[in-house]
């Protein structure tokens, strides 16, 4: 259908539309017409991908200046995939209505891993070998080396596409990572560095969330995309962690040896270098003289994305003297090392700011800051130099270049932490340099300076004023939608004692508690027995819940279940889980019906969707509360509390609920699909933990479902199940969950719609 | 009255029944018993009838053994034989334990077998209650050629019977019983025995090879539940254990299967991530998977029980789901294991290695399916009318009048005659009409004015042809009469043809006449009674001149 959303044709490629997607792209137009930054929730299954795309296309369409390019960040493959799909739903669409041919060119963009068509190189198993391999085959010196000895391996894929691939733009069209591998595949071309060059030109990328806040990818892959982008952050709800992620450091003792090891390696090659061609090395010592300019000029200009480990003021100076030559940096990267490895020979933890840390080593080994801040930027120069075919074997050295530029560039928002051993294994020494980043606001900084428009999005962002103040930035239009259903379809329950009134809570004191296992035990085993095909049992931790299920298993609680259904456990192992959850899926597909036992935060909980028939119940046991002894989330804590005026008890609780959120929400993908979303801890009832959870959850806990026991839960569950088996067909939704043009048209209908965005 | 062709089992001597000494004998199809001195039996039970039997408590002092039958009778047999009483009486439960399964079973099968025809086809149904409910004919007529093919050999339609799966708790319904003194007792049947065979062929492997050259089967059975094995959480593989290598082997599938990642992208684990961060960036540690030594015991055994679990489930899905594939699971397994590993060096064993390149090649249509299916909003479109197949007539005129003969042919030799005529015999011989289909067609056929006819009165046509077309086929299959027995069933069928008209066909007619409906609606149903009455008349009139 096509829509009028204030004044802007928008083509919506389906019949019907649902009355939050209307009022979801109403917000998304007042984002985008004020060039400003948005946060938007709204209930997973409620097509909110294809919102964002009709609207931001149209958009695109309509004002092609203001709008010259949508990158859409995804959070996993088969996501990003999804999305594509979408996308090209939406342009067959356009294409039948309008008569036009598509002038769009929209692709995603994955790492190498799953673009490459080199036989030998594609075959490899995990994304690093394939990187590394790639880079071994395509570096420029190797391509030169060539030149004089044509023995040397190259990629015949990269070999073409460099000869002619740049000349032609990649037609337009919509290319998924399939299309592109066959695309590559039918002109000989490497699809991976096609799509890398094609995301210059394209209307619309598709790809993860590393490519924009991992400072290290995001330097070469999405450094000069154009400023006058929408960015979209789908599945947003863990954005902050991402971000701290890309910008933490962990140093072991391995890493070290490893990284001793790079430095002898690179002093071999250094003295080789000098005695056979000591003029590049000439060269490389005039370019740092020369310093950083271009990469300034860019920045000045307005071309780049600004890089967080290369701060703004190191580009205006030179490289420190220092540094400069080859042996000098050798010598201090040696020293530097030392005083590392000296570190780590602590016998208790040590806790320290980045400022204390530089002071401590100026004082030890008179390492000044000025030269630590170009570390990183002085070893690129230097691999480059020294034509270093395999990168990856100098990750070490590396790491611990970027960790110096990191830790002299910034004084707030990280902390160090040296841990002498595990804390769960006290008597083996593994002493660990954790440089942590506090500050998700730190990597995300660029993007929001650079792009005109950047939407976060998810089904789950509740509370949404958190994210604005622990990102740093000031959102023109924050909202959360609600669903509208024609029939209840999720049925919050929190189950807050066991038949026999005991307390059920996974807290830390009740946790190796046998009355609250065995009433955990009875909630399983007689969800079982009611309710059809799969079921998914969330746990708060691993730990937790192999002590669970092992006792389970002493107690005979597992082989009454087995009688229901059959079990299939999380393991910690990811090619045994996709197994495990293959076999899942089977089982319930078959009409046995399966319990999966999973693990909230773990990857199904993150990555996995359980509609319809496979998830026709979400169990979540216990408050999924992060591990509170860990040092680095107090400094974090800390931190948040110094910082942003956000309470200890409130970020946990928030961190835990959106956990929780996301767990129950995998069952509901639709509103054809129905399931009970089941909270077994009696904590949940409270204000601040409820709260917490996304309005279009919350609103459908009534206040008789606060604290049931087991066979209260039943009793509501058959009921519910009952209901929800009745046939639903389309005319039940029409008019109150569903609208046609004309429906949507009706005063009475917008009015009503207006309702649904709740303005945080 | 024995007959001859019957194979008596055991003889047990000194039985009394109702206080009279006699002879119990057991035969291969029942079980009879004779007073003393007489040589027929008063007491013959087939084996099909017997529901159960019973014996009394080892300590009494009579040693009886009691027969209960379908009927809820009972009969007692008095082993009386003061010596060898109960020898005697163990032998006869013996061998009566494992006659009465297979009789049983036999039984029941056949009843399950007629219920579930008259259930599943209404039309049957009400045929059965209008012949034989009505007495008509009697029940043995009714099935005697409806179900004769399902005694020797299974019919067609129903011979791919539904697998019945394995219960996923079929390890847990052993309930060890203590008995008492520092023991437990463990009641196997066969059922669970097969459970545990089909679901972990790796023991049916054990079992075959050790039962019963090295051990018995009870000592097997012993060993089983005391290993590790059962024991889920225990994770010491003791090596005398027999079954420490049935876990070596499961854990091989198990590797295995793991190995041969999943089909459905959207599930694969492993290749969800698209960008994984470097090592030593990030704050999550790298799990400690290499420093397995610093596990604790609980945590491993914790590990090992979840392991088993997803195994466990994983074996009871597949042996349900294709148990025939399955039987010969960890050969061809561990074939596959193997064949992964030369996969990324050579090339020439193209057909071997063609797993991972084929699953490779394959992928992208699951793919593109499960990506489909993962964004359709099936309530934003449209209902979208049932996709139909249009039919493409490539020669409309031979779809009209189907397909002609090319040329003629004419029959030249009598021998070619004798064979046609032979051929449809035979061909008639396994003729079997379908009434249930044909009856519409008869319906529209006589009934041009269908809205004249009530629906009631149509409805109890119909049933009144289906019962006519059921008593004439039995009679007109007499034919041609050969045997005394058909003799017999013609005149009976006869007869039973002029009842239906006198009990259904007659009263009908009236009460078309009574509502003033033509009563040329019951005139081709007479007519073809007329045509048998007619052939009977003929066929007898022919015997009365042969016998005089």
């Amino acid at each position: 259908m096509k829509l009028n959303i204030e004044g802007l044709l928008v083509y919506f490629p389906y019949d019907y539309i649902y009355p939050e997607q209307y009022s979801y792209m109403l917000e998304l137009k007042r984002t985008l017409d004020a060039k400003g930054h948005g946060v938007l929730e709204m209930p997973s299954g409620t097509g909110k991908t294809i919102s964002l795309l009709s609207l931001i296309v149209a958009y695109q369409k309509a004002f092609p200046l203001d709008v010259t390019k949508l990158i859409y960040c995804s959070r996993t493959v088969p996501e990003i995939e999804k999305v594509v799909e979408e996308l090209r739903k939406l342009m067959e669409f356009y294409a039948k209505e309008t008569g036009e041919v598509n002038n769009f060119l929209a692709l995603a963009l994955s790492s190498r891993k799953n673009l490459c068509i080199h036989p030998e190189v594609s075959s490899l198993r995990f994304g690093k070998e394939v990187d590394g391999k790639c880079h071994s085959l395509t570096a420029s010196y190797i391509r030169a080396q060539r030149h004089s000895n044509p023995d040397q391996p190259v990629c015949r894929f990269y070999e073409e596409f460099d000869a002619v691939g740049r000349q032609v733009p990649l037609p337009a069209g919509i290319y998924n990572l399939d299309d592109l591998k066959d695309f590559g595949r039918r002109k000989g071309w490497c699809p991976y560095y096609l799509a890398r060059y094609s995301i210059l030109h394209a209307n619309i990328v598709v790809y993860s969330y590393h490519y924009l806040l991992d400072p290290k990818i995001a330097d070469l892959v999405s450094k000069e995309l154009a400023k006058k982008s929408v960015v979209v952050f789908d599945e947003a709800h863990n954005i902050d962690n991402v971000c701290i992620d890309s910008m933490s450091v962990n140093i072991t003792r391995r890493t070290l040896d490893r990284c001793q090891g790079n430095v002898e390696t690179l002093q071999h090659t250094i003295q080789k270098i000098k005695d056979t061609d000591a003029a590049k090395l000439r060269e490389e010592y005039r370019r740092l003289v020369e310093g950083l300019k271009e990469a300034n000029i860019a920045r000045e200009t307005d071309v780049y994305l600004a890089n967080p480990v290369l701060p703004d003021e190191i580009l205006q100076e030179a490289v420190p003297g220092s540094i400069r030559t080859a042996e000098h940096f050798l010598g201090f990267l040696r020293r530097f090392l030392e005083y590392l490895k000296s570190r780590l020979r602590v016998h208790h933890v040590v806790q320290e700011s980045a400022p204390q840390f530089l002071k401590d080593i100026f004082e030890k080994v008179c390492i000044d800051r000025k030269p630590l801040r170009f570390c990183a930027e002085r070893l690129q120069s230097l691999l480059r130099t020294l034509e270093i075919a395999d990168i990856a074997d100098f990750s070490a050295v590396t790491l611990i270049a970027n960790f110096a530029t990191l830790v002299s560039t910034y004084s707030l928002g990280f902390t160090i932490i040296i841990e002498p051993f595990d804390d769960r294994t006290p008597t083996i020494a593994n002493p660990v340099l954790h440089f942590s980043c506090m500050d998700p606001s730190i990597a995300i900084k660029p993007v929001f300076q650079r792009f005109q428009s950047v939407v976060i999005t998810s089904g789950t962002l509740s509370p949404l004023d958190i994210y604005p103040k622990i990102l740093d930035f000031r959102p023109v239009t924050m909202a959360s939608f609600t669903m509208t259903l024609a029939r209840t379809c999720l049925c919050p329950l929190i189950v807050g004692r066991g038949n026999d009134q005991v307390a059920l809570s996974s807290k830390f004191e009740t946790r190796e508690d046998f009355a609250v296992i065995r009433n955990y035990g009875n909630l399983l085993l007689e969800m079982s027995a009611i309710v059809p095909d799969g079921i998914v049992a969330f746990f708060t931790s691993y730990v937790y819940m192999e002590n669970i299920v092992a006792s389970w298993y002493e107690q005979g609680i597992l082989e009454n279940i087995q009688r229901n259904k059959l079990i299939f456990i999380e393991t910690q192992d990811a090619a045994e889980t996709s197994m495990a959850l293959e076999k899942y899926q089977e089982a319930c597909e078959n009409g046995r019906g399966a319990i999966l036992l999973s693990v909230a935060r773990g990857k199904v909980s993150e990555g996995i969707d359980f509609v319809h028939h496979f998830g026709r119940a979400v169990i979540m046991f216990g408050v999924p509360y992060v591990y509170t002894q860990s040092r680095i989330l107090k400094a974090r804590l800390e931190y948040l509390r110094d910082q942003f005026q956000i309470r200890e008890n409130d970020f946990l609780t928030f961190d835990a609920m959106r956990h929780a959120a996301q767990c129950v929400g995998r069952a509901i993908r639709g509103k054809t699909d129905y399931g009970l979303m089941i909270f077994a801890d009696k904590r949940y009832a409270r204000a601040d933990k409820r709260g917490k959870l996304p309005r279009w959850i919350q609103e459908h806990i009534s206040d008789g479902s606060l604290n049931l026991t087991v066979d209260e839960t039943v009793q509501l569950s058959k009921h519910f199940l009952r209901q929800m088996a009745q046939p639903f067909r389309q005319e039940d939704q029409l008019g109150l969950s569903l609208l046609t043009l004309e429906q949507l048209q009706s005063e009475d209908m917008l009015k009503k719609i207006a309702q649904i965005a709740h303005q945080a | 009255m024995a007959s001859l062709s019957e194979e008596v089992l055991l003889v047990v001597k000194k039985v009394r029944q109702r206080k009279q000494d006699g002879t119990l004998y057991l035969m291969a199809e029942r079980i009879a018993w004779g007073p003393e001195g007489k040589d027929r039996f008063t007491v013959s039970h087939p084996y099909s009838d017997i529901r159960c039997q019973k014996i009394s408590p080892d300590g009494k002092a009579k040693v009886q053994l009691q027969l209960v039958l379908h009927t809820g009778e009972s009969t007692t047999f008095h082993f009386a034989n003061e010596s060898t009483a109960l020898k005697d009486r163990e032998a006869a439960k013996e061998l009566l334990q494992q006659l009465l399964p297979k009789f049983k079973k036999k039984a029941n099968k056949e009843l399950e077998e007629k219920n579930r025809m008259l259930q599943e086809d209404p039309v049957l149904f009400q045929l059965y209650k209008d012949l034989v409910v009505s007495q008509v004919i009697s029940a043995e007529e009714f099935w005697a050629n409806r179900l004769g093919g399902l005694n020797n050999s299974e019919p067609a339609p129903y011979s791919n019977k539904q697998e019945v799966g394995i219960s996923g708790a079929f390890l847990a319904d052993i309930r060890p019983q203590t008995d008492g003194c520092n023991g437990l007792r463990y009641n196997l049947t066969t059922d669970i025995i097969e459970s545990i065979f089909r679901t972990y062929p790796a023991v049916k492997q054990k079992y075959s090879e050790n039962v019963p050259h090295s051990l018995t089967e009870k000592e097997f059975w012993t060993r089983f539940f005391q290993s590790h094995y059962f024991h889920r959480d225990r994770i010491n593989t003791g090596t005398q254990d027999i079954f420490s290598e049935c876990a070596k082997q499961d854990e091989k599938g198990l590797m295995s299967l793991v190995n041969k990642g999943v089909k459905n992208p959207l599930v694969d684990l492993l290749s969800l991530e698209d960008k994984t961060l470097d090592e030593g960036y990030g704050l999550k540690q790298a799990l400690p998977s290499t420093s397995n030594t610093n596990k604790t015991v609980k945590e491993s055994s914790n590990a090992a029980i979840i392991k088993r679990f997803n195994h466990h489930s994983a074996m009871v899905l597949a042996a349900g789901s294709r148990k025939n594939c399955f039987c010969h699971h960890p050969f061809t397994d561990s074939s596959l294991f193997s064949s992964e590993v030369p996969a990324d060096q050579a090339s020439e064993t193209s057909s071997t290695d063609g797993n991972s390149r084929d699953s490779d090649f394959f992928q992208p249509p699951v793919k593109k399916v499960k990506l489909q299916e993962a964004i359709e909003y099936e309530d934003l479109q449209r209902e979208s009318k049932q996709k139909t197949v249009a039919l493409n007539l490539k020669k409309s005129d031979r779809y009209a009048h189907g397909p002609v003969p090319l040329q003629s042919q004419k029959y030249t030799t009598s021998q070619d005659i004798i064979n046609a005529v032979n051929c449809i015999q035979q061909e008639m011989a396994h003729y079997k009409p379908n009434l249930t289909q044909v009856r519409e067609q008869n319906s529209n056929t006589f009934l041009p004015s269908t809205e004249m006819v009530p629906s009631d009165i149509q409805g109890e046509l119909k049933h009144l042809y289906v019962a006519a077309g059921e008593l004439l086929r039995h009679f007109w299959s007499c034919f041609p009469v050969n045997t005394s027995f058909l003799e017999d069933k013609v005149i009976k069928m006869k007869s039973n043809l002029e009842r239906f008209q006198m009990t259904k066909l007659s009263p009908f007619k009236e009460k078309l006449q009574r509502q003033y409906l033509g009563t040329n609606l019951t005139g081709h149903l007479e007519e073809m009674l007329q045509t048998a009455y007619g052939k009977f008349h003929i066929w007898q009139t022919r015997r009365m001149m042969r016998k005089t």
